[in-house]
Order: structure tokens, then C-alpha cells, then sequence
């Protein structure tokens, strides 16, 4: 039934080699809402659509099965790594 | 009437629990078409209309006009005014913060229409955005773009409204 927060992370590890990797089950139970962070070298040199579109291939399979893919960050472990210090900045 | 509503009502929960996926609420329009197209018993009036089968144009050339014609292009769940879904709510909450003109188009209404659009794009989701005849992505997209300017630049010299 469904997709696991598992599979998806694992598919993203396997595909993609990132620094970092968050996955978020927002369905509740069912498997098919996810919200997902992700750091990667992979997105070097990359737009946001072509980030995006890197991650939903890599999710190609578990595709069929989720309905709702949310990619809150798709960043270079360069822009992660001001991001974590402009967010501990502020805090 | 009331027996024929809950015999769908009961066959669409029946089906839901068959199927791995399609399981999320904005799903249910979809899902009830299918049912009912499958359905033998169905009466034609109550199938899906496709309304181009006769006219000759395809799915993909339709997705096509659309985008070229009108500078912002939306497909999504229910319709601008009546969103089915939170992403497309979303979407259509962002591009309602610049004064252009918004064209829409509902997949709910009409599956073959949102095979075609995801062909078009290969993109799996929705909704999805398309500016000036260029797919820039779906909500987690255009709400980041809204962010950072480049939406603003984007739109800046599409007509407005009036």
C-alpha cells in the first residue's frame, strides 16, 4: 500500500548522493504526500524547474504512487550551508 | 435517484480500497469518473464527455493553443474561483497578486486532457504553470519565484486585465 518515507529516501540516496535528505510523510499514513529537502552537488549549475525535474526522476517510480510531491528545498550543499548559517544567524 | 447516488457512492469507496494509489482526497473527482466509465450498467449520459473526439484536434495540439494563447496558462484541480486541491489553491493565490490575465483549464473534468498536459510538460504533478508559452513548473515553483522576484519580472510585461 502506498509509498514508504523509507522508499522515497532511499531512491533519493541511491539517485542523487545528497549531502543532506529530509523526507516528510503528509499523507497521514497512506503514502502519497511527501514533502521533501534535499541538498545535493547534482543541482550545481541548475534552475529550480530542471532541480525539480532531477528529483521527480529519481522518484519516477514511486510517482505512480504519489499523489502529491512537495520539494521545499532543492539546494546546492553550498546554498545549504548559508542557508543553515543565515537561519542560526537570525535565531 | 437517491439508490443510484449511493450505488456510485458505494462502488467508488469499493474501487478506492482495490487501488494502491490515487489515494488522496483531491483525487475524487477523478476517481469517480472512472468508475462511472468503467461501469456497464452506466448510462451514456452519465459517461465523460470527450468533447474533441469529433472535431479532429488533438489533446496535445489543445495543451498547445493553450499555451501559446494565453500568456499565463494554469491546468488544475477545479477551477480558479473553486480550487480542489491546496497546491493549486496555492498556485492560483500566487498569480492573483499580479494584475494579468489568468487562464485555467480543470483535469478533474476531463483525464485525457491531464495525460495529454503531462505528456506536454514531462512534469508528473499538478497544477502547472506555463508563462508566455513556457512551462515554469507547479507550486512549490511558482510560490518560490513569487519569493524571490523572478515572478514579478516574468509578468511585468503581460497585459493587464482591463
Amino acid at each position: 500500500m502506498g509509498v514508504t518515507k523509507e522508499q522515497v529516501e532511499s531512491s533519493l540516496k541511491a539517485k542523487l548522493n545528497p549531502s543532506h535528505v529530509e523526507v516528510i510523510d503528509t499523507s497521514g499514513g497512506c503514502g502519497a504526500s511527501f514533502v521533501v529537502e534535499i541538498v545535493s552537488e547534482q543541482f550545481e549549475g541548475k534552475r529550480l524547474l530542471e532541480r525539480h525535474r532531477i528529483v521527480n526522476a529519481a522518484l519516477e517510480e514511486e510517482m505512480i504512487e504519489i499523489h502529491a510531491l512537495s520539494i521545499k528545498k532543492a539546494v546546492t550543499p553550498e546554498q545549504w550551508k548559508q542557508q543553515q548559517e543565515s537561519s542560526n544567524s537570525v535565531a | 435517484m437517491a439508490t443510484f447516488l449511493s450505488n456510485i457512492i458505494f462502488k467508488g469507496i469499493a474501487s478506492r480500497s482495490l487501488t494502491t494509489h490515487l489515494s488522496s482526497s483531491c483525487y475524487y473527482g477523478m476517481r469517480y469518473l472512472n468508475t462511472v466509465s468503467n461501469d456497464p450498467d452506466t448510462h451514456d449520459d452519465f459517461k465523460p464527455a470527450n468533447k474533441n473526439e469529433s472535431s479532429g484536434i488533438s489533446l496535445s495540439d489543445v495543451v498547445e493553443k493553450d499555451v501559446k494563447d494565453n500568456p499565463v496558462m494554469i491546468y488544475m484541480k477545479g477551477v480558479p474561483d473553486f480550487p480542489q486541491c491546496g497546491f493549486s489553491s496555492l498556485a492560483v493565490r500566487v498569480l492573483k497578486h499580479y494584475d494579468v490575465p489568468l487562464s485555467a483549464r480543470n483535469i478533474l473534468e476531463d483525464p485525457e486532457l491531464k495525460g495529454a498536459v503531462k505528456a506536454f510538460s514531462h512534469w508528473p504533478t499538478f497544477p502547472q504553470i506555463f508563462i508566455k508559452g513556457e512551462f515554469v513548473g507547479g507550486s512549490d515553483i511558482i510560490l518560490n519565484m513569487h519569493q524571490n522576484g523572478e515572478l514579478k519580472e516574468m509578468l511585468k510585461d503581460i497585459k493587464s486585465k482591463q
